[in-house]
Formats: structure tokens, sequence, C-alpha cells
């Protein structure tokens, strides 16, 4: 691998995607992904993995990322799509209420499409306004 | 991509959350720390992409899948390693593992089963995915983690450059601990030793003796001369002190072995005859002439008289199982002779009450018994 970035291969068919992932890997040395690389490093260890190179960390930070990026996006989707559906008459009413909020009914159907059985329960107790005012959390 | 509201409120959620894994920490330990980073992390990525707030259990949901997702990665990557013979994972081993993730949803040249891993269609997503997606770094400076305390050993023999203390314990070893250390210990052992010391001849006594009597009922004739000593010295011991006394040593005396009950039912013979005899002897007045023979020869008489009971307690334990008559019928002329010398072995100056009273505990006990 180190072999890999250091020496660019000629540009030619493969080589190209060596070169682009060679770069790819380079460039995050420099990006620092959401998700910190102790936690990753942290569950990494926990499942076995073994590797010193902090860009392989950066690479399943970024993968993961990305990961819970698409289901987040799904999940707004989801979110946007129920509140257009909402009778215009009373969405006046209920403007005050038309804030994007991450609920596990969105978030349950973008991760059904990712092969995650998500399902709480009807009468779970969740309040949407749950942490705003850093209130001791019950569920 | 979030406006300022939304920033505002999900920073003092993310702090709120924070204190929150502090708390629970405490409570909790083990990975509690870990989730609380993984949903403030998954907190961000949500507000880069434009969510306003959350609900907390899809927060926890979707920080658990996260995690969930970093650890199946390590563990496809790692057994992708394992497989190519390798313990430590390389890149390839972890886009091996994106692919299998990635295949639920399908990427661009899925279906091509022998196309290059470098060219990967999961990879040139990840790729498009970071030039688009805004760097937001991590809210909080987070130390590495779980902490390990580093054990300090201590040092060998060889190493502290110090010779073992005996020739068996090779210099490899850690060197011992101060002997102040357990110097305590040794002396309590030995206290504690001293005191089974001080024990174990008791118990010796104990055993010795017990296992004397067994021996001496085993070999039988000797056992019974054994109790009978006792016994006669008991009897002796009751007739002189109160006769109230009598009772409990005898009943004390059951519990030595066997053959205290036909000693005492021998007893119980004799004290019937005795106590004839002393009615006798009441009703005739013939005292006199005992109480000249005792004068005359009574240092002798004793140890002929110890020789007639044990004979004749032999007999009796030996004829015993016939029945009480004819053994009391038989003894009847032994015992006069001896009861005679018995009568003047004791005390001279008040020999009748002695008589007298022995009887009166002999009949006694005689009731009680039938």
């Amino acid at each position: 691998m180190n072999g890999q970035t250091s020496h660019p291969q000629p540009k030619d068919g493969r080589h190209d995607d060596d070169a682009a992932l060679t770069e790819f890997l380079a460039s995050l040395m420099d990006y620092t992904p959401t998700i910190p690389d102790e936690l990753v490093e942290h569950y990494l260890a926990k499942s076995g993995f073994q590797c010193p190179d902090i860009r392989l960390t950066r690479l399943v930070a970024v993968a993961t990322q990305k990961f819970i990026a698409d289901v987040a996006t799904d999940a707004l989707q989801q979110c946007k799509a129920r509140q257009s559906t909402i009778i215009k008459d009373k969405r006046d009413k209920q403007q005050k209420d038309k804030r994007l909020i991450l609920t596990m009914e969105d978030l349950s159907k973008a991760l059904s499409e990712y092969g995650v059985n998500v399902k709480h329960q009807e009468y779970f107790a969740d309040t949407p306004s749950a942490g705003l005012d850093s209130p001791p959390r019950d569920e | 991509m979030s406006d300022g509201v939304g920033k505002d409120s999900l920073k003092g959620l993310t702090e709120g959350e924070n204190q929150q894994s502090n708390r629970k920490k405490k409570k909790l330990g083990t990975d509690e720390f870990a989730q609380a980073v993984a949903r403030i992390a998954v907190a961000q990525v949500c507000e880069g992409l434009g969510f306003q707030s959350f609900n907390q259990s899809a927060l926890d949901v979707l920080a658990d899948v996260g995690v969930r997702y970093i650890r199946d990665i390590g563990k496809t990557a790692c057994s992708y390693a394992n497989l190519a013979n390798r313990s430590q994972c390389n890149v390839f081993d972890v886009i091996q593992g994106l692919e299998d993730f990635g295949s639920v949803q399908g990427f661009p040249g899925a279906s091509d089963l022998n196309h290059c891993l470098l060219g990967s269609g999961v990879v040139r997503d990840v790729i498009r995915y970071v030039a688009q997606a805004e760097e937001i770094p991590f809210a909080y400076s987070i130390p590495a983690f779980p902490v390990v305390k580093e054990r300090i050993f201590s040092p060998s023999y060889a190493q502290a450059e110090e010779n073992p203390p005996d020739e068996h314990i090779p210099s490899w070893l850690p060197k011992f601990p101060d002997p102040d250390t357990y110097a305590d210990k040794d002396s309590e052992t030995e206290v504690a030793n001293k005191i089974l010391l001080v024990e174990e001849p008791d118990a010796t006594v104990e055993r010795s003796s017990s296992s004397m009597h067994r021996r001496l009922i085993c070999n039988g004739s000797e056992a019974g001369v054994v109790v009978d000593k006792v016994d006669a010295a008991k009897v002796k011991l009751a007739a002189e002190s109160n006769p109230f006394l009598a009772q409990p040593l005898q009943f004390g005396e059951k519990d030595v072995l066997l053959p205290v009950v036909p000693a005492k039912l021998l007893e119980e013979t004799l004290g019937y005859h005795r106590s004839r005899k002393v009615l006798d002897n009441h009703l005739s007045k013939s005292m006199p002439s005992t109480n000249e023979a005792a004068s005359n020869n009574a240092p002798c008489e004793t140890e002929d008289r110890r020789n007639i009971l044990f004979n004749e307690r032999q007999n009796v334990h030996f004829k015993f199982g016939n029945s009480k008559k004819s053994v009391g019928t038989g003894m009847c002329s032994q015992t006069e002779g001896s009861e005679k010398n018995s009568l003047w072995f004791g005390d001279d100056c008040d020999g009748e009450d002695e008589k007298k009273r022995t009887a009166e505990k002999v009949l006694r006990e005689n009731m009680e018994i039938h």
C-alpha cells in the first residue's frame, strides 16, 4: 500500500483506477471525517481488525459516514414527502411543526431499504422535543 | 445546508448529549462513551444533511446502525485478510467488505464478477461522496479510548541483577516481595502449628484411652477386671460420700462402655446380698467377731479382697446371661467372705452406719431400676 501511494503508476486502463485510489487514500490524510478516528479505531479493534494505517481507518470512517448520510437522506426525503402530503389549509396551523425532524417512522422506512429492519413500538413514548432543553431523557 | 437555528439547537443537543453521556458513563461504564460519541457524530451528519431536530430514539437507532456498520466492515475485512493468510488487513480487504455491504443497494460494476477492486464502484461512490460532502469535523476532540492502564511488572531477578534466594528458583522469575510482607503470615502459621501441637496430645491421649478401652473389651475378661476396678472404687466413693451424689456418677459412667451395665447389675445383685447380710448382721449382732478379725489382719486383707472381687466378678460376667437368682445363689458363698472383708476394711469407728447407708442406697437403687 505504501508502494501504491508513493509510486503513481503510468496511466492506462487499470492503472488509472490505481492512481485514483492512491490519490484518494492520500487525500484522506488531510480529510477529517465527521466520525472521529478514535471511535472507528475502537470499534474496528473490537471486531478484530488490525491495521496501523490511519488511511484505512479513515476509509472506513468515510464509508460509514456515507452510509449514514445515505440513510439520513432517504429519511429526509421521507420526512419531506410526508409533510407535503398534509392538506394545504392545515399547513398554516402546522407551520410551527414543519421543521425537519428525524423520526423513527421515517428512519425505519429508510433503513428497510438498506436491509435493516427497525420496528419500534406504537406506544413508544418519545417526545419530539426530547433533548432540546437538555431535560433528563425518559423513554 | 442547515440554518442557524437548527445549528444552535443541535449544538445544544450535542452538549446535552455529552453531559448525559458523562452521567451515564459514571453509572454504566463499558461502552457508553463510544456510543455517546457515535451519537454525536451521527447527529452532526444529519445536521449537515438538513435535519433540524431528531427523535432521541431515532438518533440512537441510527448511531447503533452506524456502529454496527463499522464493526461489520472490520469483521468482513478481517475475515478476508485471514482468508489470504494475513493477519493484518489492507485496503483490498476493506474494499471487498464494502462491496459486500454495497451489494444490497447495488453499485456500478457489481455485475462483473471479475472486476478489479482498484476500480470498484463502491470506492468510486465513496470518492464522489467525499468530494461533494461538506467536511464537518467532529465537534469535540476526544482522547484515544478505551484507556488501557499500563501494567508495571515487577522486575525479575535477572533484571534486578540479584541472585535468587535459593538455587531452585530460576533467575527469570519476578523478584519475591519483601519478607516483611509475608513474615507475619509465617508467624501466624507457626502459632497455628503450635496450637495444633498443643491440642494433639490431648487428642492422642483420648484416642489411646478409648482405643485401650476397646482393646480391653475385646480381650473380655481383662476388660471386666478394669471396669470392675473402676466400679469398685466408685462404689466405695459413693458409700463414703453423700449417697445422693452417687447416682449421677453411675449414670455418667454409662457412657464409658458396654461392660458398665453388667457391672451395675452385678452391683445390684451384690448390693442385694449385702443388704441382706447387713440386715442379718443387725439381727444377729455378730460385729464383735468381725471387728476382731479386722484388727488382726487389716493390711493384708485388702489385697486378698481385691483378688477375690476380681475373680468373683469375672465369674459373674460369664454366668450373667443365665439368671439372676442362680448367679446370686452361686455367688452367695463367695460374697459372704468378701463382704466381711470389705466391712472390716471400712471405717472402724462408724462401720455400722456405713453399712446401713450402703444398704439403704443399694435398696433404693434396686427400687428405682426395677
